[in-house]
């Protein structure tokens, strides 16, 4: 008999474990507060892009080294298989959802990013490829005046500085004069529209010269972006690529989506603005997690529970003056740095430690504390783990998809 | 305005240093009622000519001295003896007045009195004194640092300075030098033998993100610690600390500054220290005195005025000194009036008389206007900040006189909000890109404005600001990777850090 999953988070490793535990028959109910951390990624599979400072080229394998030197590493603890069968797993469902992610564990890719730096990534999807630096030829970097989250010339001028072929060029568009706002969602639904994309390709115009590829912000539609970057790569003749920006985040919205349609299909349900204010438990067992929402509390009861509020970012960690990072649900036992955690400096190389605070997990994930595991059905996924800051080793990604597939499949091999 | 040729030298960007730092507060000199009656009798006079002459920079706020359970009750006669005396407007207010007007005060609060105090934008003050001395034919170099003041013989001639931006030195002759310098006129002093002693006494200040009181509220008791918040545009800031710093360019902001400022603030506004904290700074007072004290606050806040001629028989200089923001119109008044006589002529000064640019329409500045006009705007689908509602056109119209992302935050308010340059820093940087400017090369103001937010975001990095914190990071790292730019990570424009603290 099915067995019931309650999920909370709906960032990457929420959406990946509540999806992975639908497919596999079980009920599952995924209550998050907001949209959902996704909305600020780029958008891209960042499985590995730094360690100690030092570019990685190759994620796979010093995932494997990662993981014999760092056992505290959530890689270490979810275990490269896992990873390897999530990403294959991602990869199918997007493709399948008719938005191909490319890329593999062998090799990361530098991609140009918004100020024009080299981004490592492990999967793009398929719309950022062609924007692909190990290529030498040149690009041409279009921007839309009055949008101010992507400028091409800083792109292009700093891409130019590190031997890439990058010129800039701003359009001004008369369908955007008009506009009061202009952010990523408003240009992604403008973007979908046949005559917009006509004025684009029409100011364009002769600029595109003889460059084999073009990139935009990654504005290029939210629904239809495969079709629409695939009308504009025709109209212009030439290779389309797209730039990750600020949030919202276009690219990241589009996985959300593919998983959100993928859990609802599985007769999975996805709960909104629904905060988690608290949790029932019975000795190691937890029995329900309460929300507050329309001014009512409710509870949602299952047999297994997966915990993806996320790190300080998503929320799953509170601090305060000279107190310590709080898990907010359960009230777990957090492992943090001594000190404040907080370098002198922003850019520090090594990061700030307090951000590689987090729950301590066994091999299963689940949740320690002096004793043992803390509960027997709770599983934790995402940036809620501690051992690593994520951000400053481009892992973002990668950590909630293997942790999110892993604890997807925890309730199937419990029963 | 009294027919000089004048020259104002700043070593950075006009308000970088003590002017930029500080809460707000426009005194009534109620603060002043007991301890320091000359100051107070200062305070209350300019505070009546400022009013007048530059009402846009100021909000018309007023200000409440309450009783805590805290403080003395004693203390309120002598204050309202001592408003009275300096001819400060105070009246007593009942608690439930208080409490209808400021809801969120303690309501254990015994006494409130009100008196004029007011909230000042300095940014934009200081801009509109200079605006108008260089209407007035006045000329300003800024990023100009005096390395030293020239002396032949027993004269000051002059002042050499490094042109920061040009990076060459720059002579300049006058036959008068007046130093205006605040903590760092001792220096300036010393750099022609002269002893001028100043203290530099450390203020920490903190913002809470919310403007929790519309009116300035002190505590009713001598001068101390953390007993002042004023709201200010759409925060609220408390203040502050007086310790004594060895050095004006390199001092910490203590974890123990901090803790007091939310454990004051407490008492003032019950749930305070749990609310979210925006940013900490940290100014220096030039605090004169002719005999060493160990207590910054006994120091008179009174301004000082040397005449190196009388003083050390040495001509050519001026050095003011001391005061606070309150007066710094008495003290240029009172130091022109000396120059006069130095050199001689005799000229009426007027800048108790006319209107600051700006300011000609006699209306303060209110908590609503700025949105106002930028509703009003046709460019206000491109802001740039959306925290402070800086339009696009705003920021290219001030990219030509600056040299950094700061300068522009400093005459413009961009990257002062709740994300601290998340959004702003970004797109300023394309803006410059796009406009071309070598000098202000795009990658190392984006950098040294991320450092600059950071290090008066550290001390306060908890709760929210730090998950907003962590945002800016995923936006920086993990989506632009500005971490792997080529180039100097920072320049010569970029932020002086606070200094390591010492006690946590």
């Amino acid at each position: 008999m099915a067995e019931s999953v309650v999920g909370v988070g709906g960032g990457l490793a929420g959406l990946v474990a509540a999806w992975r535990a639908a497919t596999v028959g079980q009920r599952v109910e995924l209550v998050t507060q907001g949209w959902g951390a996704l909305a600020w990624h780029a958008g891209t599979i960042d499985v590995l892009g730094y360690q100690g400072g030092v570019l990685v080229a190759a994620p796979g394998k010093a995932i494997d080294d990662l993981g014999r030197r760092h056992p505290d590493h959530p890689y270490a603890k979810a275990g490269l298989a896992n990873l390897v069968q999530a990403l294959a797993a991602f990869g199918q469902l997007c493709g399948e959802a008719g938005y191909p992610l490319e890329g593999s564990l062998e090799k990361n890719w530098l991609l140009p990013s918004a100020v024009g730096a080299l981004r490592p990534t492990c999967l793009a999807p398929a719309s950022m490829i062609a924007g692909d630096l190990t290529r030498g030829d040149p690009m041409l970097l279009v921007g839309l005046e009055g949008y101010q989250d992507f400028h091409p010339e800083l792109a292009a001028t700093n891409l130019a500085a590190q031997g890439v072929q990058a010129d800039s060029i701003m359009l001004a568009l008369p369908a955007l004069r008009r506009r009061a706002f202009l952010n990523a969602r408003v240009l992604a639904s403008l973007f979908e529209e046949a005559e917009f994309r006509a004025q684009v390709v029409a100011k364009i115009g002769n600029a595109v010269g003889s460059v084999a590829r073009v990139g935009f912000p990654a504005v290029l539609g939210l629904e239809r972006a495969t079709e629409v970057r695939a009308e504009l790569e025709a109209s212009l003749d030439r290779e389309v690529f797209e730039i990750p920006v600020l949030p919202p985040s276009i690219p990241g919205l589009r996985l959300q989506r593919i998983l959100r349609t993928a859990i609802e299909s599985a007769g999975g349900r996805v709960h909104d603005g629904m905060s988690v204010v608290g949790a029932e438990v019975e000795g190691t067992r937890v029995k329900a997690v309460l929300t507050e929402a329309a001014a009512r509390r409710q509870r949602h009861s299952g047999d297994h529970f997966v915990l993806a509020t996320g790190g300080i970012l998503g929320g799953g960690m509170v601090t305060g003056f000279e107190q310590p990072p709080r898990e907010v649900v359960f009230g777990l036992p957090v492992e943090t740095p001594a000190g404040n955690g907080l370098a002198p400096r922003f850019f520090d190389p090594g990061g700030h430690s307090v951000y590689r605070s987090g729950i301590r997990v066994d091999s299963r994930l689940r949740p320690l504390n002096a004793r043992g595991p803390r509960f027997a059905n709770l599983v934790v996924a995402g940036s809620a783990i501690g051992g690593c800051d994520p951000i400053a080793e481009r892992s973002l990604e990668g950590v909630a998809l293997a942790t999110g597939w892993l604890a997807g499949g925890r309730s199937v091999e419990e029963t | 305005m009294r027919g000089f040729q004048a020259l104002l030298v700043e070593r950075k960007d006009l308000t970088e240093g003590t002017t930029g730092r500080y809460h707000g507060l426009l005194h009534s000199g109620g603060r002043y009622a007991v301890k320091d009656p000359a100051a107070a009798v200062e305070c209350i006079e300019e505070n009546r000519i400022l009013r007048r002459i530059m009402p846009d920079c100021l909000e018309d706020t007023g200000g409440f001295f309450v009783t805590t359970p805290w403080d003395d009750p004693a203390y309120a006669e002598k204050f309202l003896a001592g408003c009275r005396e300096a001819g400060i407007p105070v009246e007593e207010l009942s608690i439930g007045e208080m409490l209808a007007e400021e809801p969120l005060l303690n309501s254990q609060i015994s006494r409130c009195f009100r008196v004029p105090d007011a909230a000042a934008d300095s940014f934009l003050a200081t801009h509109a004194n200079i605006e108008s001395a260089r209407h007035y034919g006045a000329k300003a170099l800024t990023y100009h640092e005096v390395k030293a003041l020239i002396r032949e013989n027993d004269t000051v001639v002059g002042a050499r300075c490094l042109d920061l931006v040009g990076d060459e030195e720059v002579l300049i002759t006058a036959d008068l030098v007046v130093t205006a310098a605040g903590a760092w006129a001792g220096k300036l002093a010393g750099s022609v033998g002269l002893e001028v002693a100043v203290v530099a006494g450390k203020g920490v200040m903190v913002a809470v993100n919310h403007r929790i009181v519309h009116t300035v509220i002190n505590r009713c008791k001598m001068p101390s610690d953390g007993d002042i918040i004023v709201p200010i545009h759409t925060v609220a800031v408390i203040g502050t600390t007086d310790r004594r710093v060895a050095d004006p360019d390199h001092y910490p902001i203590e974890p123990a500054e901090i803790k007091l400022m939310l454990e004051e603030g407490e008492k003032l506004v019950p749930g305070f220290s749990q609310m979210r904290m925006l940013r900490a700074w940290a100014g220096v007072r030039p605090l004169y005195q002719e005999t060493g004290t160990a207590d910054t606050r006994d120091v008179t806040r009174a301004y000082t005025l040397l005449d190196h001629q009388r003083r050390d028989g040495v001509g050519g200089l001026i050095t003011i000194t001391g005061g606070k923001w309150t007066t710094y119109r008495q003290m240029a008044q009172v130091t022109v009036d000396r120059v006069c006589e130095q050199l001689g002529v005799e000229r009426e000064c007027r800048t108790h008389a006319e209107p600051l640019p700006g300011s000609e329409a006699g209306t303060n500045h209110t908590l609503g206007a700025r949105l106002r006009r930028v509703e009003a705007d046709v460019d206000y689908g491109r802001l740039v900040c959306e925290c402070e509602l800086v339009t696009a056109s705003q920021v290219e119209a001030a990219l030509s006189e600056a040299h950094s992302i700061d300068d522009l935050r400093r005459d413009l308010r961009v990257g002062m909000g709740p994300c601290q340059g998340g959004f702003c820093t970004y797109r300023i940087a394309g803006m410059l890109a796009a406009a071309g400017r070598p000098r202000l090369e795009a990658n190392v103001s984006l950098r040294d404005f991320l450092e600059e937010r950071w290090k008066g975001l550290r001390p306060v990095l908890w709760g929210d600001q730090l998950r907003q914190e962590r945002l800016d990071e995923l936006i920086y790292l993990s989506v632009l990777n500005v971490d792997h730019l080529p180039g100097p990570s920072t320049s010569r424009f970029g932020p002086v850090a606070y200094a390591e603290a010492t006690d946590g």
